[in-house]
Order: C-alpha cells, then structure tokens, then sequence
C-alpha cells in the first residue's frame, strides 16, 4: 500500500486529526524524557518496550556533535558520562524546547556543559555545542529531531516497516506552545503525532488496564476508583487525580511544574562547589571539562544515596582544586528542601483541583526517575495520610506503555481479548482565556475541563463608541495577564458605534478531538439575533519563537486602548 | 507596528478599566444574546434539544450518583472522538460534550439541586440553558465548595438568620445565590 508523502505542516497548524490509512496491528508510544528514553509497542494483545542495538529498553536522551553526522544516545555505545565532557554533547532539550530567554529555567540550564546564551528580552536563546574547538549553533527542535530520527530508525529496523503515527508523553506544565515545538520536531523527524499525552495520564491510562483486568478475573463489580499519579522525572514534576471504572480513565485534575532530578543535581553540585555558578560562566574547554566532572561525580553521588545513608564524594577537577567530603542522606534533603515542598503542594493541589479527599483515594502511584529517592516516596505516601504505593508498575516504563496503549486506542485497533477497551478522558492541564477586565486573565476553558470541549463568555467594551478590541490569548494558572503563556492574538475591528458596555462581544473556544483549539469571536449588538461583523475564527497557538518579545510589544503599543470587560449577566 | 489608538473614542487610558466596583454586585441583569457559532455549535432544531440531562444520561430523574457515573462512563466509551467511528467524529463529539456538561450537573449535589428546581418549575432547561456559564459565578461557586468544613457551618448559620431577618419570601435559588456571595465575602 502506498504510503502519502510525508508533508511538513506550517508554524501555525498542528497535524488534524487523522485516522492511520493502513490497516495496522501495531502502536508506538514514545516517552522522551529530559534525561532518559524508551519506546513501547502495541503488538498482538500486548504491549512490549523495544530495546537499542546495546540491548538497552531505556536510553539516554543527548545528541552528540561530532564531526559532520551527529549522533544520539539512541545507538552510540559511548557512555554519556565520558561524552557530556567535551562540550559537543547536547542533553536536557526537553527542558529546554519552547521556552524563552527570560525563562528562568533556561538561565538554569547556563550551567550545563554546552553553550546556553541568553539575551534577555523574549526570544529564543542561543544554543550550541563544541565541535573542533568552534561553537556549532542548534535548537532544542532540532536536537529532538536528530534524536527522533535514530529512534525511527531503531524502530523500523527491528520491525522491518515503515512507521509514521506516534505517540508522545508530554509534561502536564508544557503550554500548548511547546506542544507545537514537540510536533515540530516530530515532523522533522518524518513522524506523525497521533497524540501528545501528558505523561501521568498515559500511566492513568495503563492503570485502567491493569484494573479491568483485575475486574474480569475477579468478576469484581467494575465500581469507580480514585487514583493519584506522581511522576517526577529528570525535568519536570506532575501530578493526576484519575477516576476509572469499566476501562475509562475520566482525568478529575492535573497539576504540574518545572522541578525535577536536574534541580536536585544542581542544587548538589552548588553544595558541593559553592562557586560552580562562577566557576564555570565563560564556558571554555577547561571549564566545561570541569562542570562535567563535578555533574557526573555529584549525579553518582545521589544515585548511591537513594540506597545508602551517606556517600563519599571525591573528585579532582583540576589544578588542585579537589572536592573531597562525606555527604549524608538528611544534608540531601536539606539542600533540596524547597524541591520537595514543591512536589508536595503540587500533591495537595490537585486533589484540591479534582474535589478528592485523600481519604476517597484508592491507590497512589509513584513513576519516574525520581521515584527511586526515598525521601520522593516518603513525601508521597504521607502527603496521601501513609498510604501505602501500589505496587504493580515499573516506575520507568509505565509512562511509555500507556503511551503506547493509547497509540491502539487512538488508531482504532482492535483486540479479541479485550485488552484495548479502554479510554482516556482528558483534561485541559491549563486553563485558557483572554486578557480582560485590566490585566487580568479571564479563563473561558477553566483548568481542567474535560476535552474535548466549548466554552463561551461574553465581553463588553470599556469605552463609549469603541470599534475595535483586542482579544489576546493566554494559557496558564497566573492571575494577571503577562504571567501566563501567550498563545496569539487578534483584532475584531467593525464594533458598532454604542456606548460602552452595549456590545456583547462573544468569545468561544473549542478543543476538537485532536486537540487543536480555535478561538472564535462574534460582535452581537443587543435586540439583534445576528452576529454585526462576520464571526472570526484563529487557530491557536498563532505566536511563533519571539511570543516573549511580543506580548511586551502588545502592552506597550495598545495598553487598554482596545480593551475588553467580562459582561455581568444574570445565570 | 502600527498605532490604533486613534480609531478609539475615548481613546487610552491605562487603568481606566479596572472596575471600580466588584462586579458581583453591580449586575446588570440584561439578558445576553446567543450568536450561534459555526460548525460544533448544535442546530436549536435538532431532537438534542429537547433532551434533559437525565434523559441525556438515560437514567431515571431519581437516578444515584453511582447511576450518574456508570452512564457518563458507558456513554464516554460510545461517543468520545478516540473510540468512535472515523466518519462521525464530529458528531460525536458534540455529543461527548452534551453528556460531559450533563455529568457535571447532575454529579454536583448543590448543581443537581438547582436544576431540578429549575425543571420542577416547569422551566425547559435542556441541554444549552444554563451553558452560558458566567465566570464569576463560577469563581464564587469554586471558593464556596472549598470552604473549610467549619466556615460553611457558619455561613449556614448565617444563612438561616438572615431568612429569619426577611429572606423568607425569596426564591430557593436566590436564597442559594446570596448564600454564594455571603461565602465570597468572607473570603
């Protein structure tokens, strides 16, 4: 069967919904995490991890610089520890992609071994690794790709066909404009997202399997159970409330934030090296020699007290400056304190968010990376009243597999046994809204609506004879306007002359089934039925890489000249 | 970029907008229009219209809260977009949306409460009536559910000898909406 050319999609559009043409058995869930990666495959009733040439399920996420092809951790054999030292090596993009320079978590990332530049004024920063001693400049869409492309590669050698649809798991606090960065790199890489799920949801999702499961040979009554989700991995922290029964999976609330094994790592190198910071800001040859050192021996350092109550680190980074001191599991947790509290109030959150008592939740599961450090544990279990942690997942696959269930699910597969009658009911992880009423963000699809979904509000104008409005769109949890993403913009000209508050500006928003969302606004002048101005229709998000910049740039030149208010009326 | 400040009357005022009264109680109570918008949006003619959430759910008007789940969750597995036949996912989809907005109705007792009322009085409120949420409304109904346990004590406390001061002869709804912007007030 032939299959349609791969067709790049512009800045503006996300893939549409597509159903795969070819009658396909087989699923790919894909898990790139900050760190680590692994992919999993729906195949005859069952999922399976496939593993590298190094017969390795879970492998390092970095792209090499070298020479004139680069490669990923996907096939070099090379360890990652001896690589990360010279400088051409480029890792962490996950935390990286879709973010500005002024993004504190981009300023964080200076201290990696590569070049992080910043500017500072809201655009994208400046990325590039070492190659014969010159700076070769990427971006965090194109590392991916570069990554993506081996996986593709690893893929369909192993089953000997072509792939394209695919499954990614996404952080909950990615905004849609990330998500646009991820399908970018998707695309570059000749793959096709089928969906992007954010990374608890997929293991939500594996969890209503095992459920079902458990249903049928208990011939159990199938009632409702309440599942938290944790999963912190290397570079973000996320948290779900999950209501299942009968194999749905309705999501009640996500939660979600940047902090994870990275932070822990570079708050122990600071322990250790209280200079680091300075030490390493030039980013010359010797410099970046030393910040991989220090990174590995520090990352070796944590690992070991996952298992043990104190460590030795020793390390010579050279030019007699020596690190040589015992580090115990409480000084750990001490420097990382805020992290933890973090994790623990994104917990208490959500069950806020999903109106869930902890005492109404059936199990709690605990994934990712992190999962392994006790104090992540502890932190979980007493946050959810010691509860003990369900046990039937394995802490670093369960996110990849639920991806990969997800890939049947999406494409239509269907199983004999059963073993894909299941659902996700999504949740918007961010509410998403318009500047109003001052600065403020004006949610029209709160938090945690389920998806797909429509929402309207209506708006009026704040001055008399108003003829135009701005409707700008953001996404996020911030109270005023400029602390959420910005996701576009657009301008509705025509109003009618009235006195202010008259027009009733009508602002819908849709989520479709493939989780594209279009913003779409009407003018209605009261005792008329029909729009006064054809209805305007934009595809979000419609911002490109310089969003920082211009939300700045929108407050500036039209502060709120052509601004909006919340119409008040009776419910 | 271009300046549009001159096409406004009234023109810039920074801050100018920021409401100098809380809107909750400066209500205008002009009924707003709705403009139909184009493709999801549902024909007012179709059969949906005349459905009630119960009858949406296929359940009895005395139906229980688990009778409320395992619907919405049968219908879920019918009429989300993931599952449903490729030719008719649009369809479905606002149907999904149907079901969903009559689950979050009918499984919030104090919602569940108002639109029964609604429905005894012989209002048709079917699917669309009460859509046009109002986000105020909302905000007010989010802080007041997340009380603590012993603040909404109180505020029925409150609640009750307020009627006595002469709520009597006000509506159950509006008895419920004052008891909202009592709870908002405290916060």
């Amino acid at each position: 069967m032939a299959e349609p050319a791969y067709i790049v999609t512009s800045d503006s559009e996300t893939t549409g919904e597509e159903k795969p043409s070819t009658f396909s058995e087989i699923a790919i869930g894909i898990d790139i995490g900050t760190s680590q990666c692994s992919v999993a495959m729906w195949s005859g009733s069952r999922v399976e991890l496939l593993k590298n040439t190094g017969n390795q399920k879970i492998m390092k996420s970095y792209v090499t610089f070298k020479g004139n092809t680069p490669s990923g951790g996907v096939c070099s054999q090379l360890s990652h520890e001896d690589e990360m030292l010279s400088g051409a090596t480029i890792f962490n993009m996950k935390r990286l992609i879709g973010r500005v320079d002024t993004d504190p978590v981009v300023h964080a990332s200076k201290n990696l071994p590569f070049l992080v530049q910043t500017l500072d004024i809201g655009v994208r920063p400046f990325i590039a690794a070492l190659v014969n001693n010159m700076w070769r400049s990427t971006t965090p869409e194109e590392v991916l790709a570069i990554f993506l492309v081996e996986l593709r590669a690893m893929i369909e050698a192993q089953l000997k066909r072509r792939i394209r649809n695919v499954v990614l798991t996404v952080p909950v606090s990615f905004s849609r404009f990330q998500l646009t960065r991820i399908e970018r790199a998707c695309a570059m890489a000749g793959l096709h997202v089928l969906r992007l799920m954010p990374e608890p949801t997929a293991v939500a999702l594996l969890y209503a399997q095992q459920q079902q499961q458990n249903a049928h040979e208990n011939m159990g009554s199938g009632c409702e159970k309440i599942a938290l989700i944790f999963n912190m991995g290397a570079g973000y922290c996320d948290v779900a409330v999950t209501a299942t029964a009968g194999g749905v999976s309705q999501i009640k609330a996500l939660a979600g934030s940047t902090i994870g094994g990275e932070d822990l790592l570079q708050n122990m190198m600071r322990h250790l090296l209280p200079e680091s910071g300075n030490l390493f800001q030039n980013h010359r040859v010797k410099e970046i020699k030393r910040m991989g050192l220090l990174r590995v021996a520090t990352q070796d350092a944590i690992h070991q007290l996952s298992s043990q109550t104190s460590v030795q680190v020793d390390v010579d980074l050279g030019d007699g400056l020596k690190i040589w001191k015992t580090v115990d599991r409480e000084e750990f947790e001490e420097v990382n304190r805020k992290v933890f509290e973090k994790c623990e109030s994104l917990i208490i959150q959500c069950l806020k968010d999903a109106k869930v008592e902890v005492e109404d939740v059936n199990d709690v599961i605990v994934v990712g990376g992190c999962s392994y450090i006790p104090r992540v544990k502890n932190l979980v279990a007493n946050t959810c009243k010691g509860k003990e942690l369900y046990k039937g997942m394995n802490p670093l696959e369960a996110p990849v597999c639920g991806a990969a269930l997800e890939g049947a699910v999406a494409s239509g597969i269907n199983d004999p046994l059963g073993n894909l009658d299941l659902l996700t009911i999504q949740a918007t992880p961010l509410a998403i809204g318009i500047r109003a009423d001052g600065n403020k963000f004006v949610p029209v699809i709160p938090k945690d609506t389920a998806m797909p979904a429509r929402k309207e509000l209506v708006f009026t104008t704040i001055h008399d004879n108003q003829t135009e409005a701005l409707i700008i769109v953001y996404e996020g949890e911030g109270e005023k306007a400029e602390e959420n993403h910005l996701l576009g913009y657009f301008k509705i000209m025509g109003i009618p002359a009235a006195p202010k508050g008259m027009p009733e500006i009508n602002v819908c928003m849709d989520i479709d089934a493939a989780n594209v969302l279009r913003v779409l606004a009407g003018v209605v002048m009261p005792g008329s039925r029909k729009p006064a101005i054809p209805v305007m229709e934009v595809r979000m998000p419609s911002v490109d890489d310089g969003h920082g910049w211009c939300a700045e740039a929108l407050n500036r030149s039209y502060g709120a000249s052509l601004d909006l208010v919340t119409l008040q009326n009776k419910a | 970029m271009r300046c549009h400040g001159l096409t406004v009357h009234g023109t810039n005022h920074r801050g100018f907008c920021v409401p100098t009264v809380s809107p909750l109680f400066s209500r205008p109570t002009r009924p707003v229009t709705r403009i139909s918008f184009p493709k999801a949006t549902l024909k007012n003619d179709g059969l949906v219209m005349e459905l009630s959430f119960y009858e949406l759910l296929g359940i009895p008007e005395s139906g229980s809260l688990m009778e409320i789940k395992n619907a919405y969750k049968q219908l879920a597995r019918k009429y989300h977009p993931d599952v449903s036949p490729p030719g008719r996912v649009e369809e479905y989809t606002k149907r999904f949306i149907q079901v969903q907005e009559a689950y979050e109705t009918l499984s919030d007792p104090s919602r569940r409460a108002m639109y029964d009322h609604d429905m005894a009085k012989g209002i048709n409120f079917a699917f669309n009536a009460r859509r046009r949420h109002n986000y105020h409304d909302q905000v007010v109904e989010q802080k007041s559910e997340w009380k603590s346990r012993w603040q909404s004590q109180l505020s029925e406390l409150k609640r009750r000898s307020n009627n006595k001061d002469g709520g009597g002869n006000m509506s159950w709804a509006a008895r419920m909406r004052q008891q909202r912007d009592e709870l908002s007030n405290e916060s």
